[in-house]
């Protein structure tokens, strides 16, 4: 029988239990919806159905929302819904890049240091957490900036430096635990050799916290993205809801809210859509809560 | 004595941290960073003047000596001079602490204080409405960004469009003899703290919940209750003070972020002359000398914090030794 469908199809596995219980949850539904129609904005603006305008100047300065314009215009006649719906693809594309590369380094080092906890691997490992961990983290994106020549992916690349340390932490912690139960030891009596136990025995039993911990780091790097590109260290050339909202910081002397309004909508329900989603994957796949 | 030969072992524990942290920011910022000769010449210069800038900055020295020369002007705290505005850095940030530490502490102290006394009325009331009101304002609150809440209270106290009750931005806290005053300090204050406690409450909150509800479970709450203790007795004497190691390190290591990066944001919002400031216009300038001050200070700063924090520990968890 194959191993894989074995585990989809068992009704006793954690992954089975979870998503009977996730889709109890209205609050997780509601908050996956959100994230999914966010995923469709996103992919509607890569396969260029939409927001392909937003760079495009009409002489229709600072409107109020209207039918033509959902969220008006800005000071140089473009139009804000545009500019916000381009800017999930740009939020997207950041969010996912930084998830994708902290859950993989944090759960590759963390493990290894975790099977060899105590041994100079391990305290090499923690050194660099500790490292990482205090070095104030706006200062950290300028010194990569620098480092890097202002290229654009200075930002992706300080993201990545100091997210994953959470996730090694997390992953270390539970190796510690895991390696020392019996499903370990009967790998290892069968010969398995070490890298075998630790990506084929290990790491695929912390894939919930993984999972969880992904999902917070998404929500992590698109708020960061926003403050990041607010202060001049982010996005460059294009736009985004931080470049937006820093715009919006001069039309509001002046009255006009267009910009800021968008922005922070659009990131806010998002946001708040994401960690609804995430609080109920965690709370679905905690062993530790009997239902 | 048993503290201090603790504290000391903590100490020298803590040097490989800081040689850590130095060196990345060494490597990142000096070493790998822009070459700044050219910036600090006129027109046309001479090979003999590229010559003498070189080595004023220390560029034909090889790479131990111009990271030891920077390891001294961290222990002797004598960081030179800002390419910028040709003061000491030293003199910078004497002037610019004192302000970023009037303006984020009260900020902090009452983003953790209500944090703790609103998770323990959640707690109290587990899956009650009042539980669900506070937990649903706790997501709300940490899925607006910051920068967000900054405007928006900006917006909303102290513009025309709003309630106009406070100045825009600015940090003016001294009278107009010179002192100290209360009035002018809680005008300028107000708006930045209460942004500051916005966001902290939401993320803060749901932590301290997290612990106390993980501590009420616990047998020890089960025989106080079955002893008929008040349930102000238990939440106080049996919940929070056990819970109080995890609240602790919170507290704790959120100080270095939020005395250098929280404030960086405010400050440069608000146009307030702190250590934010001058490390923001030190970023956009890319003011080397300060940059390399900020980062080892900070560095330095969280292996004092861990230390702190693991006497603390002891205060409140017996069992706790210091060896």
């Amino acid at each position: 029988m194959n191993h894989r469908q074995n585990i989809q199809l068992n009704p006793e596995s954690l992954w089975h239990k979870s998503w009977v219980k996730f889709k109890q949850d209205r609050m997780g539904i509601s908050g996956a919806i959100i994230v999914l129609l966010y995923l469709g904005i996103a992919l509607g603006v890569w396969f260029g159905l939409w927001g392909g305008d937003w760079g495009t100047t009409t002489d229709a300065f600072q409107q109020s929302p209207s039918w033509q314009h959902w969220f008006g215009t800005n000071a140089i006649g473009q139009d804000v819904a545009e500019r916000a719906i381009y800017s999930t693809k740009v939020a997207f594309e950041v969010g996912l890049t930084v998830t994708v590369l902290s859950t993989l380094i944090g759960a590759i080092l963390g493990a290894w240091a975790g099977f060899f906890s105590g041994r100079w691997i391990d305290s090499i490992v923690l050194w660099l957490l500790g490292v990482l961990d205090s070095i104030p983290f706006y200062l950290f994106v300028a010194a990569v900036a620098y480092a890097m020549q202002g290229s654009i992916f200075a930002m992706h690349v300080a993201m990545v430096a100091v997210f994953w340390t959470t996730t090694a932490r997390i992953i270390r912690a539970e190796v510690i635990k895991l390696k020392q139960q019996e499903f370990v030891e009967a790998a290892q009596s069968l010969g398995v050799k070490t890298p075998g136990i630790i990506f084929k025995h290990i790491l695929p039993n912390t894939s919930h916290l993984l999972l969880v911990q992904g999902t917070i780091t998404f929500v992590a790097a698109i708020k960061t993205e926003v403050i990041l590109s607010f202060l001049g260290l982010g996005v460059k050339n294009g736009i985004s809801w931080g470049l937006m909202i820093s715009e919006a910081t001069n039309d509001i002397q002046a009255g006009y809210f267009n910009n800021f309004a968008a922005a922070s909508c659009f990131l806010f329900v998002l946001v708040i859509g994401f960690n609804l989603f995430s609080d109920a994957v965690q709370d679905a796949l905690d062993p530790k809560k009997i239902h | 004595m048993d503290l201090l030969k603790f504290a000391l072992k903590k100490l020298i524990g803590g040097i490989p941290l800081i040689l850590g942290v130095t060196l990345v920011s060494f490597l990142l910022m000096v070493y790998f960073g822009p070459d700044l000769t050219y910036e600090q010449l006129g027109k046309n210069p001479t090979a003999e003047e590229i010559a003498q800038v070189r080595e004023t900055l220390g560029y034909n020295q090889p790479f131990i000596v111009r990271y030891g020369q920077y390891l001294m002007e961290l222990i002797t705290l004598d960081f030179g001079f800002s390419m910028v505005k040709d003061q000491p850095v030293s003199h910078m940030l004497a002037q610019s602490i004192p302000v970023s530490l009037q303006l984020t502490l009260p900020g902090f102290i009452l983003g953790n204080l209500l944090a703790v006394i609103l998770a323990l009325w959640a707690t109290a009331h587990r899956g009650q409405w009042i539980d669900k009101t506070i937990m649903t304002g706790a997501v709300i609150g940490m899925s607006v960004s910051f920068l967000v809440v900054i405007i928006a209270f900006q917006i909303m106290l102290s513009s025309r469009y709003g309630m106009n009750l406070f100045p825009v931005r600015g940090w003016n806290i001294y009278s107009a003899d010179g002192t100290f005053s209360w009035w002018q300090y809680l005008q300028f204050v107000t708006v930045p703290t209460l942004a500051t406690v916005f966001v902290a409450l939401g993320y803060n909150t749901r932590f301290y919940r997290a612990v106390l509800v993980e501590e009420i479970n616990k047998d020890h709450v089960r025989t106080a209750r079955a002893f008929g203790h008040s349930q102000k007795h238990i939440m106080y004497k049996a919940v929070l003070k056990n819970a109080m190691v995890p609240i602790i390190t919170r507290v704790m290591f959120s100080i270095p972020l939020v005395v250098v990066s929280g404030s960086l944001l405010i400050e440069s919002y608000f146009g307030i002359p702190g250590v934010g400031q001058v490390t923001y216009d030190a970023i956009i300038a890319g003011d080397q000398p300060i940059l390399k001050a900020v980062v080892g200070l900070t560095a330095a700063l969280f292996v004092v914090i861990l230390l702190l924090t693991d006497i603390l520990y002891r205060a409140f968890d017996p069992r706790v030794e210091l060896k």
